[in-house]
């Protein structure tokens, strides 16, 4: 579905906002997976297990509802307690929406030295991501490439309260883990650079674990930080250009770190959960494009009046950001988000999105 | 050991439990028990105590989870040290209380903590850990007669698990107090979903609690 007042295509309106133009209107992200799948009459545990069905469905949900594709995958390319040889089930019943870690790779300190880099090509759900980024690429979308941050990977690994109890007490653990999660991001990045082009490839990363709902910016600094820095030199030295930052949940604590490194290429997106206020994101980040910030449980749970006043708050202030704004839901869209909700978040931009 | 060396020796299990001394903690308890303190005086004065100073410190902001599991795995091994020394009987649990992290679920780090400060408040827990099926919350409400059952979710999809798991358990004893909390949860949402009360963290899901049983009773 285009707008009916759309003068620019997807890709014309998402070109403007990276070369700093004013686009046609403000453009709408979804990070939506399960909600696809469900929403073209297949199951949650399709949108991560059968590519071609998650591909379709998105694509269809994307015309229905008016989306840009910014981001599109189908789950996670890298995963960190998966690739790494550990088990995890499809999401099944009513209640779950996404893959489930039935068993960590590493359960004690001694199984941290045992781990070796998983086969970039075959290790958890790779093989699925290329057939994925294969449809992506093959009708000319940017082809997508999803990590976790190394930190929120390593602590996938380990399991969360194993890892942050050892950011206190074993460190010498979490910076092999961290180490392993970024050469392990790097190999199969390298993997999608080589058959698509740098060009073509648009890396997309989210940072649950580095919430202050969790860690202090004390343990960001000391050990998330240094892996951001290298990660962006690695991915300039492999000429992708375009970057997504999904900065997950509570983290305004993090803001003034993450503002002063600013390790990324500019402009990139920096995606916000509804916990992050947009003219703050924007105030830190000026040279970035800032998407977000719609609450996925009031997108959920609201009326679509709820959310179509939500979002044109979240228009009012996002469009004042000088780098740029894109409006999305704070989190990945909820598989059961009533579709008039959804629906109500195109209308919004419809009614109060236009720049011109 | 008088009055005076015995508050002291207090002071220092509370200040272990703060510290996140893993092996001082048990060792003062040991000391404790030594020195002929009650052994429920040491848990509540020494290590109930030092986690109420915990709990301050992550309301502040100066201890986050990583510093809360540290707290909790000395309180416990200093748990471990005096439970077995507390007289039956002698000392009634604060309130008893269910928790769990709904079916389809398994983020438990929230209700880790959450029980945490409330064994350190002194309540008798029933933990049924994750991914719970709806119906095992309300047999074990039906087999405790629990005061308060506390739910907890992580995803928007298992907070759907909480309208019917509360419509179960109230159906069990409609007196029942039944908490909700994680990330895409709040008030508004608790209180549509039928839920006694919200609490945004572990501090202040004992703080609700035991406001809502004083006022039931």
């Amino acid at each position: 579905m285009h707008l009916k007042q759309d003068r620019m295509t997807s890709r014309e309106r998402m070109n403007a906002l990276f070369s700093g133009q004013v686009p046609d209107r403000v453009p709408l992200g979804a990070m939506s997976t399960g909600f696809n799948t469900r929403n073209a009459g297949h199951t949650v545990a399709d949108a991560y297990k059968d590519p071609e069905k998650s591909f379709t469905a998105m694509q269809w949900t994307t015309e229905q509802y008016g989306w840009d594709p910014i981001p599109q995958y189908a789950g996670h390319t890298v995963l960190g307690a998966w690739d790494f040889g550990g088990k995890v089930r499809m999401p099944q019943g009513e209640y779950e929406g996404a893959l489930v870690v039935t068993e960590y790779p590493v359960k004690t300190e001694q199984d941290v030295e045992k781990l070796v880099l998983p086969d970039p090509r075959t290790a958890g759900r790779i093989p699925e991501a290329l057939r994925f980024a294969r449809l992506q690429a093959d009708n000319d979308l940017p082809v997508y490439f999803f990590s976790r941050s190394p930190f929120t990977m390593a602590a996938n690994i380990a399991g969360i309260d194993r890892f942050l109890r050892w950011t206190m007490k074993r460190t010498e653990l979490c910076e092999h883990l961290l180490r392993l999660s970024l050469d392990h991001i790097f190999n199969v990045l390298a993997i999608w650079v080589d058959t698509f082009g740098a060009h073509r490839v648009f890396a997309w990363m989210s940072s649950p674990t580095e919430s202050n709902q969790l860690v202090s910016p004390r343990i960001v600094k000391k050990f998330a930080l240094p892996y951001h820095i290298e990660y962006h030199r690695r991915l300039g030295e492999l000429g992708v250009k375009r970057f997504g930052f999904h900065i997950c949940g509570e983290q305004n604590l993090n803001l003034p770190l993450l503002a002063e490194a600013c390790p990324w290429a500019h402009p990139s997106v920096l995606s916000f959960g509804h916990e992050v206020d947009l003219e703050t994101a924007a105030q830190h980040f000026p040279r970035d494009i800032i998407f977000g910030n719609i609450e996925p449980a009031v997108i959920q749970t609201g009326t679509p009046e709820t959310v179509y006043a939500l979002c044109r708050a979240a228009i009012e202030k996002g469009r004042q950001a000088p780098g740029g704004f894109i409006l999305g839901p704070g989190c990945g869209l909820p598989v059961a988000a009533p579709p008039v909700n959804v629906y109500a978040m195109t209308r919004a931009v419809h009614d109060f999105g236009w720049y011109v | 050991m008088d009055v005076a060396q015995k508050a002291a020796l207090l002071k220092q299990l509370h200040d272990a439990v703060v510290d996140m001394d893993e092996e001082k903690t048990p060792r003062l308890c040991q000391e404790a028990l030594a020195a002929g303190i009650d052994a429920y005086t040491a848990i509540m004065e020494g290590l109930a105590a030092g986690m109420d100073t915990v709990g301050r410190f992550y309301e502040e902001k100066e201890y986050f989870v990583p510093e809360l599991l540290l707290c909790s795995d000395a309180m416990y091994a200093g748990l471990e040290v005096l439970r077995p020394h507390v007289k039956v009987g002698e000392h009634a649990a604060a309130g008893k209380i269910i928790m769990g992290v709904v079916e389809g679920d398994i983020h438990d780090i929230g209700k880790t903590l959450v029980k945490t400060m409330f064994e350190a408040a002194g309540w008798e827990i029933h933990d049924l850990g994750k991914d719970v099926k709806l119906e095992r919350f309300a047999e074990t409400l039906r087999d405790t007669a629990a005061d308060v059952v506390a739910l907890s979710a992580l995803m928007t999809t298992s907070m759907m698990a909480m309208p019917k798991a509360i419509d179960m358990l109230k159906a069990v004893s409609p007196d029942v107090i039944v908490l909700v909390g994680g990330a895409p949860l709040n008030a508004e949402i608790a209180e549509r979903y039928g839920a006694d009360g919200y609490a945004p963290d572990a501090i202040a899901a004992v703080e609700t609690a035991t406001r809502l049983v004083t006022k039931a009773a």
